[in-house]
This record gives structure tokens, sequence and C-alpha cells, in this order.
């Protein structure tokens, strides 16, 4: 035991002493900041304004009323031009030159077919930009409706207010209450519980990969399985690592939550106006409550030890950190299907596939956490996904500590499958 | 013999087909300096790591300090140097050596103290707060043979402890070990090169291709297989030829006119030779029994045997 922890306080200390840890964790926060913040910026001053022009060949001043509601979208401005319907092709061919060479980004082709048949087309440079087509969309459908119902008589002041926009506050219930969570702030939460879990296992278990590999390349590992069980050893160092890496989450939630409650002023110190700052300060953050961060930390810690486990067996076997790196691939990629699939687990967190992740070993670290931050889960569930994690944990240590206790000191050719079965065996 | 520290009982290791080390088995008395020789995959290392405990015998057994343990659970009385030897690269050298007697059992306050005695004594006090990696081949050295006494070990097992050596720390470190010998430590030393060997070991075990040569005292071996070789120094003179050219008394010489080193016939006594050329009224001025070389013994019992042919134990287990 003192040996134990004795390999545990050398593997812990020698890393958060490192300068590694001192800027990993400076920039952990900042990276974070930026990934957030950055977006919006760019989204705000990237681009600027759109420029579109209208070819109008419709009669009765359709036309005009589309272009006056589109000039009304921020960043978006538009100009009419009249052209007769025979020649509205020629005129499109020709402006489409000018996109992308003079500021033009586009062109909206508008016909009488547009009101009767509910067809429009717009060509232009921003045609991949979601935002923008779902704005332009949404602009011409409502002129559309608006002027049909104008042409069968409707009187433009009901139409108006006919297109009052409805919104739907979404509020989450769990455990048979209200709990002042909206459904986009369990989507935020749960997004975020997955990016945390992802990069944590996936950083600390490649740092335990790079460990076991130093010590089998720079030889030390014969003094040290002299003093200690190798078991002890893949033990301590696993623990270790673990335990800086509560430490760094530890202290990157802590600025984290510094950060989003002192949010106004940071947002005024990157350059945002005042008001912007205001509206970012008043934007509500989702309360996270104490049951997901101790299932997530739950799950992370017994995901973490899976996947240590994983990359300290991968480690032995190789003798260099190129072939290491090789070696990880199917660990890592065992760590990625789940977040390949993340999408679809966050719009339907009760459906088959978030079900069938969240239980299977390899993939429930990640995928339970994110499903009951996305929405309730029978605890049944949970209780199978944690025992079945928990078996795997046991099993997978079991034959990673086989493989690690020769590993370590096999060097010269990668074992086959074979020769793998052997030292497990043995 | 009463009390020995190392019982290796037939013992047996196979990897796959090959026969690492076959039904070997030797005994090392406490307070000896007993030397386990041969030739590159010979099977020297697999014998010390199944002493240590790292790996296991297939068949056979070890018993460490009068049949009580093995090398795991009685490795805080064990020093052992691997011929595969590192350390942390990127750790203060006074914190590796703390570190690695805390893993021998020693307290943290003991090992840092006996870490600071020895790295002044070796000439590294000034380096105890670098980090390993800026020391020089020769320095790292020294700090990985510290790892290894710092715990007072009863047993010391050096792997080849002066492959890669340079010339001062061969000569520390053979100094440390005479002296830690004297004090009574039992040590085991492996290498290929016998000169050491003759130098340092009392006792001897020459093991090739997994398996036993010979054992025993260095003493009783030379015994065994010395006495055929003569070296005389005379007068030059045809009668010190016609001796020389006897086939009866002499197998094969290497003469030089006044000085000759001689392999005598089978059967021949030194005896015999000398009362010859005082017979032939040859001037002798040395005429001296010369012991075989543990080079020579070596060469002659495991000559054939010794080619190699196998595969570099580093490899395997």
């Amino acid at each position: 035991m003192r040996k134990l922890v004795a390999v545990i306080r050398r593997e812990f200390l020698e890393r958060v002493r490192s300068k590694w840890f001192v800027i990993g964790t400076l920039l952990g926060p900042v990276f974070m900041g930026a990934m957030i913040v950055l977006p919006m910026i760019m989204a705000e001053k990237g681009g600027g304004d759109r420029t579109v022009v209208v070819l109008d060949a419709t009669t009765e001043g359709f036309g005009e009323r589309v272009t006056a509601s589109m000039g009304q979208l921020p960043r978006m401005s538009a100009t009419r031009r009249d052209v007769p319907l025979e020649q509205i092709e020629e005129v499109a061919t020709d402006l489409a030159r000018e996109v992308g060479t003079t500021p033009l980004d586009g062109i909206l082709l508008l016909t009488d077919n547009t009101v009767e048949g509910g067809r429009a087309e717009y060509r232009g440079a921003n045609v991949s930009s979601m935002t923008d087509m779902r704005m332009l969309q949404a602009t011409i459908r409502a002129s559309v409706f608006a002027e049909r119902l104008r042409r069968d008589g409707v009187d433009p002041a009901i139409v108006g207010r006919a297109q009052i926009p409805v919104e739907l506050a979404t509020v989450k219930i769990r455990d048979g209450k209200v709990t002042g969570e909206s459904g986009e702030a369990s989507f935020v939460l749960a997004y975020a519980i997955w990016f945390l879990l992802y990069i944590a296992i996936l950083l600390y278990g490649a740092q335990v990969l790079g460990a076991v590999v130093e010590e089998k390349t720079s030889r030390i590992v014969e003094v040290l399985v002299s003093s200690l069980r190798p078991f002890q050893l893949l033990a301590g160092k696993v623990i270790g690592v673990g335990a800086v890496g509560l430490l760094q989450m530890g202290i990157w939630l802590l600025a984290g939550k510094l950060l989003a409650d002192n949010r106004a002023g940071v947002a005024r110190l990157l350059g945002q106006s005042d008001e912007a700052a205001a509206a970012i300060g008043s934007f509500s953050l989702p309360p996270v409550p104490v049951t997901t961060i101790i299932l997530a930390l739950g799950f992370f810690l017994l995901g973490y030890f899976l996947y240590a486990a994983m990359f300290a067996a991968v480690a032995a076997m190789v003798n260099t950190e190129a072939e290491a790196r090789q070696a990880q691939t199917p660990v890592v990629m065992l760590l990625v299907i789940p977040s390949l699939l993340m999408v679809g687990i966050l719009n339907t967190p009760d459906g088959q596939m978030a079900l069938t992740l969240s239980l299977i070993p390899f993939t429930s670290p990640i995928a339970m956490p994110v499903r009951w931050a996305a929405s309730p889960v029978p605890i049944g569930q949970v209780m199978l996904s944690l025992a079945l994690l928990f078996l795997t944990v046991v099993a997978i240590t079991w034959v990673a500590g086989r493989i690690y206790r020769v590993g370590i000191l096999a060097y010269g050719k990668k074992p086959g499958l074979k020769e793998l079965a052997r030292w497990v065996k043995g | 013999m009463n009390d020995p520290v190392v019982e290796v009982q037939t013992v047996t290791k196979r990897y796959g087909s090959y026969a690492a080390v076959r039904d070997l088995s030797l005994t090392i008395p406490r307070g000896a300096v007993y030397g386990l020789l041969g030739p590159n995959g010979a099977g020297k290392t697999t014998t010390i790591r199944m002493i240590m405990s790292i790996i296991y015998p297939d068949e056979g057994k070890v018993a460490l300090f009068g049949g009580r343990g093995d090398g795991k659970n009685q490795s805080h009385r064990i020093g052992y140097l691997p011929e595969e030897r590192g350390l942390y690269k990127k750790m203060k050298v006074i914190d590796l050596l703390v570190f690695l007697g805390e893993i021998k059992g020693v307290s943290r306050a003991r090992a840092r103290a006996a870490a600071l005695e020895w790295l002044e004594r070796l000439g590294l006090g000034d380096w105890a707060l670098k980090k390993a990696d800026n020391l020089s081949k020769g320095m790292q050295q020294k700090v990985q043979f510290i790892a290894t006494i710092l715990h007072e070990p009863e047993l010391l097992i050096l792997d080849e402890p002066f492959a890669g050596l340079d010339p001062v720390a061969t000569q520390v470190m053979k100094d440390t070990v005479v002296d830690l010998a004297r004090k009574g430590t039992t040590i085991l030393f492996s290498t290929h090169i016998m000169e050491q060997a003759e130098r340092l070991c009392d006792s001897v075990c020459i093991i090739a291709r997994g398996t036993k040569v010979v054992d025993g005292p260095l003493a009783d071996i030379k015994r065994q297989h010395g006495g055929s070789n003569v070296i005389v120094a005379a007068e030059r003179s045809a009668s010190l030829d016609g001796v020389l050219a006897d086939t009866r008394l002499v197998k094969r010489a290497d003469n030089y006119g006044n000085y000759a080193e001689l392999e005598l016939a089978a059967g021949a006594r030194p005896q015999q030779v000398l009362e010859a050329l005082v017979r032939q009224g040859v001037t002798v001025s040395r005429f001296e029994i010369a012991e075989p070389t543990l080079h020579k013994i070596f060469i002659d019992l495991a000559g054939p045997q010794a080619q190699p042919g196998s595969p570099e134990e580093a490899t395997h287990a």
C-alpha cells in the first residue's frame, strides 16, 4: 500500500509540477471561452452585409413588397430590378458573372408563379449558409402568404395580426417536478457534458498511454518491476493521472463558473458594446442539477478507468511513441463512435439508438450522462448501465493488467493476436 | 554453503519452443561474490529475472534467503541493476532516488538522507536538484547504481554492470562493489567478460545456451582444469629446443627462443618436463605452472556450444 501511494504521488506531483499542466490549465478556460465567444463575434462582424438583387417579373407590386421586407432583415440589403418575364433568365445569367467579383452575393428570381405555384429561386454564393437561407425563406414565405390573402380580399390589418409570431417556452420536467430548466438549456447542458467527458477521457487516457510508453522506452520499467508488482505500477499510474485529471477539471469548472457569473464584464472586456454585454449577461444559463454532476462524475471515473486500462495495454505492446500513436487507433475509435452519433442522442434522447449506446459499456460513459442531461432516464436503465460498465471495467482491467505485465518487458516485434492470448493466459 | 542466499533448483524457462534456460541449478552462499558467466544469449538475464520474480520458471523453483521468500516479497532486501536500465528523464535526481527508495520500502526521510550521502560520496553532490536529463551518461550510470544500493540490500544483483560504463564510472562501481562485499553483502553479477569475473568473483557459474557448463568456487575450478600449462624461461640452446620438440612431453609450444609457453601432452606432468630440462643441462631461470585463465577454461568447456546462434536475450521475456 505504501508503495502504491509512492507511485501515485510521483505520478501526480511530476505531472502537476510540469509546465504543460500549468499551460494546459490556464489555456483550457481561454480555449473554452474562445470557442463560445468567437463564433458570436464572427457571426456578428464576419461576412458583412449580404447584397441581393431581386429580379422582379411579378405584377401587382408583389416584388416591391418582398424587397421591402428583405430590407428589414439584419445584415441584408436588397435592390429590385424590373425585368420582363421573357428576359429574366438572360439577365440572371449576366448578373451571375458579377457574383463574387463585385459586392453582390446573390440573385432572387420572382415571377407570378411565386405567388400562385409557391416557387421562387435564389442563386448566390452564400447558398450553403443555413442562417441566410432560413431567413430568406421565412421572409418570402410570409410575403407570399400575405399576398395570397390580399388577393383574396382579406383586410391587410387582419393579415398583419395573423402574422404575429408565436414563441413556445419549453420547461423541463424531471421526477414529476418542473425544473425551471428550459429545453434549450438542457440541450446546452447535455452538449457541454458530452464535450467535457469526451475531452477528459481522451486527454487523460492518452496521458496514461504516454506514461507507459515513456517507462518502456527509457527502460526504467525493469527497475520498477523489481520493486513493484506490475499491477501496483499500473494502478498507481492510472489513479495518479486520474487525480491530475480531476484537479484540472475542477479548476476548469471553477474558472468556467466564474467566467459565466461575470459574463457581462467579460464580454465588455472582449470589446462588445454595452448593450450587447448586457444582453449576454441577461441570457439565462442552464442551472446544473447536483444529480447530473454526480452521475457525470461517476461515469467519467469508470469510463476513464476503462479507457486508461486499454491505453496502458496498448502502450505495453509497442516499443516507441510512433508505434503507440498508431496502435491506439482502435481504442480512440471506440471513443469517437458515440461522439459521431451524438446528434442522434441529443435529438431523441429516449430513442432506440440513445438507449443502446447508453447501455454498451464502451459508449455508455459518454452516452448515458448526455441522455440524462437531455431528458429523464428511468433509474433502472441507469443502474443497468452502471452495472454493465463496472463489470466491463473489472474484466478489461484484468486483461489489460496481464498484457501489461508481460508487455512492459517485451521488446522487439509487436505481438500478434495469438501471442497476446498467450500473454493473457500465461 | 549452509546459509545459501539464492538457491536455483533445476529451473527451466521456455519461450515458445525455445528454451532460454534448461535444468539450471545454482547456489549462492551468503557473503559470496558470485559470477554468472556466459556468452550473449546464454540465458543470464533470464536467470536473473527469475531470481527477481520478474518472470517465473516453467519448471523448478527459486528460493531466496533460505527458502523464506521470492524476489517480490523480499525485494526490499535485494538491490537489482538490470542490464537495460533507465531513469525518469524529467525528474530531479534527488526526487527520483527518493522515489526508487520508497518503492523499496524505505521511508522518504531516510531515502533522502541516504541519497544525498551517496551523491556526495560519488561526486554528484551538486547535481541533486538537476533533472536526470541534464546529467552525462556516466553520471546517470552512477545515479542508477545509487538507486540499486540505497536501501542497503543484503543481496546485490548486477546484470552486466560494467557494460557501456565509462572508465570513471567503472572504477567507482568496482570500488563500491568490493567495499560492499567486504561488509558482507552477497553479490551476484553477470558478465560475458571473463577477465572481470576472474578478478572479482570467488565463485562462478558458467552457462551456455541455457545450460550449466560448470560451477563452484573459482579456485576449485582452476585446480580441476589447470596443470597442463607451463611457462619456461631459459638460456637459448639446442638442448632447450630439443626438449620442447619432444612430443611425449609437449603437445604445443609457443617458443620465443629464450621464453616459451607450453601446453603439455596428455599424461605428461610438469615435473617430467623440469627433469628433462635439468638432465639436458638447460639453464632454467624461470619455471612456472601457469593457472589457466577463466577465459581459457570457458573456451575449453563451452567452446563448441558457445558459438552465437541463439537469439539475443533481451528480445525475449
